[in-house]
C-alpha cells in the first residue's frame, strides 16, 4: 500500500472521530450498567463478525469478499450478543476494520463492480463527480448506518471524497477512501441506538435496526427502512405487518441460526482440535458439517416444521450428509444434506446426541462428562457453575490406561475422593456421564476400555438410562424450557435482565408456553414487545441483575 | 441478486422437507443395516511368500536387459561409474529413448492431449468416436493407421493411448525375457485349488500341502511384485482407491461364527477416503458401480471370525495410475478374518484369467515397465509357460493362472442402486 493512500483515508476518517470517540463513550456507559435516573442502557452493539459479513453481502452483494481477520467476539453471560454490548475496539483490532474496509471499498469502487454498485462517475453534467459522490454516499450511508445521513454528513464526505480524488488521481479511489472510512466507522461497526423524540423508545432507525439484527442477523432491507422512513414502525400494525413479514421469510432460518450459534456456542468449533491418531474420523471438515448439521436440524424442525420447541430434545430427525455418516456409523447414499431419521428406541435422539455438542465440550483425546455437564447446565439450564481450582489435581482422571478405573465414570469417582472437587463434580458429572456413550467426537460406544458404559443417572429426580432418555427429561424440564426463553431475551435484548425486567421475561414465558413452545412465537413475542424498543425497560428501577432461578420459579407453570 | 438467494434457500429448504416426506420411515440405525458387514478393501495385492521363499537373483526388468544385450562399448554410454553391470540412474531414461528407438516402439494419443508426455494424437478411422470406450478392434484400426506394424497395437495407459512395445506385443520381442527368472521356492500362498497334488504345488505358508499358485511361481523373482505383496508395505499402500472393491456380508447372526452368510463382491463408485492417520476411512459410505459385470455372490461362513465362501467367479476394478484393467478370477474363494476393530484381512485364491492379466500388463505401458524395473516380455513367457486352469477345449491352451492375492480392507456401507435412485 502506498503511504499516501492513507492520508486520505485518514482525513475521510477524520469526520467520524468524534462519534468514535462518542461510541467509546457510550460503551463506557453501557459496561456501568443502567443509568441513575433508572432507565435502560442506551445501547451500543458492536456488529459481529456473522453479522458484520452478512451486511457487506446484502448492501453490496455476494460478489464483493470480505478478506481479513476480525477479533474475536466476546462472549458475556454465556452469549456473544451480550459481549457486543460490552466490547470496544482496541487499535489492534480498528487496523484489522480498517484493512478490511479498504479491501472491500476498493471491490466495490473497483473495476467489476462500479458499474452496478457504484452507477454514476464524473460526467459533462458533473465535472467533478460531486454529484455521483453525494449520491452514493447517501444511498449507501443509509444502508451502511442503518439510518439516513444528514446534509452535513452528506456534505462533509462528498467534500473529503472530491479531496482524496484530487490526492490520489481518480475519482474512484477518492470514493474508495471515503467508503472505507465510513466502512470503519462507528456508525457502521456498532449499532448505535438513538432515542425518540419522545425520549421513552429507540426511534425508528433504531427500531428497525433491532428487529433486523435480532430476527435476521442482518442490516435492515429496504422494505424495513422504508417503514422506518414513514413512520410505520413505530405503528403496532405497521411494526405486526414487518414482524410477520420478517418471520414468513426464509431469511429468518438465518436470524435462528444465529441465535443458536450464538446460545450453543457451536462458533467455537472453528476452534476445536482433537487427536486424530484417537479420532480418525475427525478432521476439520467434518467439525465444519457437525456445526452445520445441529444448525440445519434445528431450523428444519423449529422453523421448516414450526414444532415445539421440546421436541428438539426428542426428535429422531437430524440433518445428515456423506461426510457425517462415519461419526454417525451410518450409510449415507444421498448426495449433499438431507433429514436422516433414527429408528425408534435408537440411541441417537435429540440435542444432547448431536456430534457438535458432544465434540464441542470433550477434550480432545478423550471425554468429559464434567465439561459436558457444565455445557448442559450452563447453556441449557441457565445455571452457573463456578470455575475449578488453579491447583486441581487431574492425574487420576487423566489416566485413560489405567487398568483397574477403565471408565471414566470410575476414574471420576476417584477423582471425587478430593473434597475441594466433589462438590462441583457432583453438579456437573452425573449429567456428563449420561452422555458417555458417545466419544469424544460424538461417535456411538458402549464400552471403554472393554468395560460397558453405565450411563444411569437422575435428573430433576428422574432417572435415565443413556441420552436419549435424559433428553426426554430435558424436554419436560420447565427449567430447559425457562432457560430458552431467558437466553432468548438476553440475546435480543444484548445483556442480562435486571429486576425491573422481571415481569417481561415472564410475560414471554407465558406467550411462549401459550403458543405450544414455537420459536417464531417466541420470537414475534421478543420483537413486539414494546421493553425491546424502550429506554426504560419494566419501568422499575434496576436493582441487581435477575436471577435465572428467579426468573424460572415465575415462569414455571 | 438477494431474491434469488431467497429463492435459493427457500428451494434449499423446500428440498429438505420434501425429502423428509418421502422418506416417511425412518432410516438406516447408527450401525447400519441389521445383519449385514461390507467392507472397502483398500488394497488388493499379490500375495508373497516372503522370507520363506526367496530369489536367489532378482528378474531383470526389459531395460536391464536392452542393456545388458548392448555391445560393451554402447554400454559403456549408460553404465554405472560404481558399477558397470547397472545402469547409471541419470542414464536410464536416454537409455530408453535408444530402446524405443532401436525397437520401433510408439504409443499414439486417442483422445488428444499427450497421455505420458510427448505422445503425437492418432489417425482415428471415420466414424470412430473419441468419447466411447475404445475396443481392442479399434486399437488394431487405428493402429493400422498409424503406421504401426500389421496387425499390432493395444490399448494402453488407462485407453487413452494405443501403443507397441513389449508390453503390448511381448511376443514381438523375445530377447527382452532373456534376464527373466521365476520362482523355483518351495513355499508360497496360496490353497489347494483344483484339489489335486501335483509336482508344481507349493506347501503353503502354513505347512498345507497342494498350494496352486503358479503366478508367484512366474512373478515371484519380479521385485515391485515383491516388494509390493509384503503386508507391512501393503498396509501403507492404497491400491485402486479411486475405484475400490466391497466385500458385502449378508445374513450375519453372529460376526464369531455363522454357517450361512451372502458374501456380495461389488465393485463402488466412490473413492477410498483417508482418514486423519491416513489409513481408510471407516464407515463411509459408497454408491455401487453400475457396471454389472463387476458383481459377484455366493455363499460363505463364518468359524471363529474366519469367513470362507464358496467359490466365485469375480471381476475386480483395478484402476490404479495409468492401468484400467478389471482383474479376472475364476474359481475364486475369499478367506478372511473379520477382526474385533471391525476392519477385514483376507485373501483372495483363485485363477486369474491371462486375459485380463496381459491388459494390465499392456495398460502398464513399456515406460512404466522400464520405471519399475519390470520386463513385460519376461512375465508373458513365464505366465504362458505356467498358466494351469481353465484349458480352452478349442485350443487347448489354459486360459487362467492359480493365484493368490490378499487384501486389506475397513468396515464400510453400501449403497445400493435402488437406495440411491430413492436418495435422489
Amino acid at each position: 500500500m502506498k503511504p499516501f493512500v492513507r492520508s486520505p483515508l485518514k482525513a475521510a476518517m477524520a469526520g467520524l472521530a468524534l462519534a468514535a470517540a462518542a461510541g467509546a463513550a457510550l460503551i463506557g456507559a453501557q459496561a456501568a450498567g443502567p443509568n441513575e435516573a433508572g432507565a435502560g442502557p442506551v445501547m451500543v452493539r458492536k456488529l459481529t463478525e456473522d453479522q458484520y459479513r452478512r451486511s457487506i453481502a446484502d448492501i453490496f452483494g455476494p460478489g464483493i469478499k470480505v478478506v481479513g481477520r476480525f477479533e474475536p467476539d466476546l462472549r458475556v453471560e454465556g452469549l456473544l450478543a451480550v459481549g457486543t454490548s460490552a466490547v470496544s475496539v482496541t487499535p489492534g483490532g480498528f487496523e484489522q476494520y480498517e484493512a478490511i474496509a479498504r479491501g472491500i471499498a476498493g471491490q466495490v469502487t473497483g473495476e467489476a463492480h462500479r458499474a452496478e454498485l457504484v452507477g454514476c462517475a464524473p460526467g459533462a453534467s458533473d465535472r467533478n463527480g460531486a454529484k455521483c459522490a453525494a449520491s452514493f454516499i447517501r444511498r449507501v450511508g443509509l444502508r451502511l448506518y442503518r439510518r439516513p445521513l444528514s446534509a452535513q454528513e452528506v456534505n462533509g464526505l462528498t467534500s473529503v471524497t472530491l479531496a482524496a480524488a484530487r490526492e490520489l488521481g481518480t475519482f474512484d479511489a477518492g470514493l474508495s477512501a471515503t467508503l472505507a472510512g465510513m466502512l470503519a466507522s462507528p456508525d457502521f461497526l456498532f449499532r448505535i441506538d438513538r432515542a425518540a423524540r419522545s425520549g421513552e423508545t429507540v426511534d425508528s432507525w433504531a427500531k428497525a435496526s433491532r428487529l433486523s439484527f435480532l430476527l435476521w442477523d442482518t442490516t435492515p432491507d429496504k422494505d424495513l427502512l422504508d417503514a422506518a422512513a414513514n413512520g410505520a414502525l413505530d405503528t403496532p400494525q405497521g411494526l405486526s405487518r414487518q414482524v410477520d413479514r420478517m418471520i414468513a421469510s426464509p431469511r429468518f432460518s438465518e436470524g435462528v441460526r444465529a441465535f443458536f450459534t450464538d446460545m450453543l456456542q457451536l462458533g467455537d468449533i472453528d476452534n476445536l482440535s482433537k487427536d486424530v491418531l484417537i479420532f480418525p474420523a475427525y478432521s476439520t471438515s467434518v467439525a465444519e458439517a457437525m456445526r452445520e448439521q445441529t444448525l440445519r436440524t434445528i431450523t428444519y424442525l423449529l422453523v421448516d416444521q414450526d414444532r415445539d420447541y421440546r421436541d428438539l430434545f426428542t426428535a429422531r430427525q437430524i440433518a445428515m450428509n456423506r461426510l457425517l455418516g462415519p461419526v454417525y456409523d451410518i450409510p449415507v447414499g444421498k448426495q449433499g444434506w438431507y433429514i436422516h431419521e433414527f429408528p425408534a428406541g435408537d440411541p441417537r435422539t435429540g440435542l444432547l446426541t448431536h456430534a457438535s455438542l458432544l465434540a464441542l465440550h470433550a477434550h480432545p483425546g478423550r471425554t468429559s462428562p464434567t465439561l459436558r455437564g457444565k455445557a448442559l447446565r450452563e447453556i441449557l439450564l441457565c445455571e452457573k457453575v463456578p470455575s475449578p481450582p488453579a491447583n486441581v489435581n487431574f492425574a487420576v482422571v487423566q489416566d485413560v490406561n489405567n487398568p483397574t478405573l477403565k471408565t471414566t465414570r470410575a476414574r471420576l469417582l476417584a477423582h471425587l475422593d478430593d473434597e475441594s472437587c466433589s462438590t462441583c463434580h457432583k453438579i456437573t458429572d452425573p449429567l456428563g456421564l449420561g452422555l458417555e456413550q458417545f466419544d469424544g467426537v460424538g461417535q456411538f460406544r458402549t464400552r471403554e476400555n472393554g468395560e460397558s458404559i453405565d450411563v444411569t443417572g437422575t435428573f430433576e429426580a428422574s432417572g435415565y438410562d443413556g441420552a436419549a432418555q435424559l433428553g426426554k427429561l430435558f424436554a419436560g424440564s420447565s427449567q430447559a424450557n425457562s432457560c430458552l426463553v431467558r437466553t432468548a431475551w438476553k440475546y435480543a435484548h444484548g445483556r442480562e435482565p435486571y429486576g425491573a425486567d422481571a415481569s417481561d421475561l415472564a410475560a414471554l414465558g407465558e406467550t411462549f408456553a401459550q403458543q405450544g413452545h414455537r420459536m417464531k412465537a417466541l420470537f414475534r413475542a421478543l420483537a413486539l414487545d414494546p421493553d425491546f424498543y424502550s429506554l426504560a425497560p419494566g419501568g422499575a428501577k434496576p436493582a441487581a441483575t435477575l436471577a435465572a432461578g428467579a426468573m424460572h420459579k415465575e415462569t414455571t407453570p | 441478486m438477494k431474491r434469488h438467494t431467497y429463492w435459493v434457500r427457500a428451494a434449499g429448504i423446500g428440498t429438505l422437507v420434501a425429502a423428509a416426506t418421502l422418506l416417511g420411515a425412518a432410516d438406516s440405525p447408527t450401525g447400519g443395516e441389521q445383519g449385514v458387514r461390507a467392507f472397502v478393501l483398500s488394497n488388493i495385492y499379490i500375495a508373497s511368500s516372503g522370507d520363506a521363499g526367496t530369489c536367489p537373483q532378482m528378474a531383470d526388468g526389459g531395460l536391464e536387459t536392452y542393456y545388458k544385450l548392448l555391445p560393451p562399448e554402447e554400454r559403456a554410454k549408460y553404465a554405472s561409474a560404481k558399477d558397470p553391470d547397472k545402469i547409471e540412474q541419470s542414464k536410464r531414461m536416454l537409455l530408453e529413448k535408444d530402446m524405443n528407438e532401436h525397437y520401433g516402439f510408439r504409443r499414439v494419443a486417442i483422445r488428444g492431449g499427450s497421455p505420458g508426455g510427448a505422445v503425437p494424437q492418432a489417425k482415428l478411422p471415420e466414424g470412430f468416436d473419441p468419447n466411447a470406450a475404445p475396443t481392442p478392434q479399434d486399437a488394431l484400426a487405428i493402429g493400422a493407421l498409424n503406421g504401426f506394424p500389421k496387425g499390432r497395437g493395444r490399448l494402453a495407459f488407462s485407453n487413452l493411448t494405443v501403443a507397441y512395445s513389449s508390453c503390448t506385443n511381448p511376443e514381438d520381442f523375445p530377447e527382452l525375457a532373456r534376464g527373466f527368472t521365476t520362482y523355483d521356492g518351495k513355499v508360497a500362498p496360496g490353497i489347494d485349488l483344483d484339489g489335486k497334488r501335483s509336482k508344481d504345488d507349493f506347501t503353503g505358508m502354513d505347512g498345507a500341502k497342494g498350494v496352486d499358485n503358479q503366478l508367484w511361481r512366474a512373478v515371484g523373482c519380479v521385485k515391485p511384485f515383491r516388494e509390493y505383496g509384503e503386508r507391512k508395505v501393503a498396509k501403507k499402500i492404497f491400491i485402486s482407491a479411486r475405484a475400490p472393491t466391497i466385500v458385502e456380508l449378508r445374513g450375519v447372526d453372529d460376526p464369531r461364527n455363522d454357517n450361512d452368510v451372502t458374501v456380495n463382491v461389488y465393485a463402488a463408485a466412490d473413492p477410498v477416503v483417508r482418514d486423519g492417520r491416513g489409513e481408510a476411512l471407516a464407515r463411509a459410505s459408497f454408491a455401487l458401480d453400475p457396471d454389472k459385470s463387476l458383481r459377484s455372490t455366493t455363499r460363505g461362513r463364518i468359524v471363529d471370525g474366519v469367513l470362507t465362501t464358496d467359490p466365485v467367479d469375480l471381476r475386480l476394478n483395478y484402476k490404479e495410475q495409468i492401468v484400467d484393467a478389471p482383474r479376472e478370477f475364476r474359481g475364486a474363494r475369499i478367506v478372511a478374518r473379520l477382526l474385533p476393530d471391525g476392519s477385514i484381512e483376507g485373501s483372495i485364491y483363485g485363477y486369474y484369467t491371462l486375459e485380463s492379466y496381459w491388459s494390465s500388463v499392456e495398460q502398464m505401458t513399456q515406460n512404466g515397465a522400464n520405471l519399475t524395473e519390470v520386463s513385460c516380455a519376461g512375465i508373458r513367457q513365464a505366465i504362458e509357460r505356467f498358466a494351469d486352469g481353465y484349458r480352452d477345449p478349442a485350443t487347448g491352451r489354459y486360459t487362467a493362472i492359480s493365484s493368490a492375492f490378499d487384501f486389506l480392507g475397513v468396515r464400510a456401507f453400501t449403497i445400493h442402486p435402488e437406495q440411491q435412485a430413492s436418495a435422489q
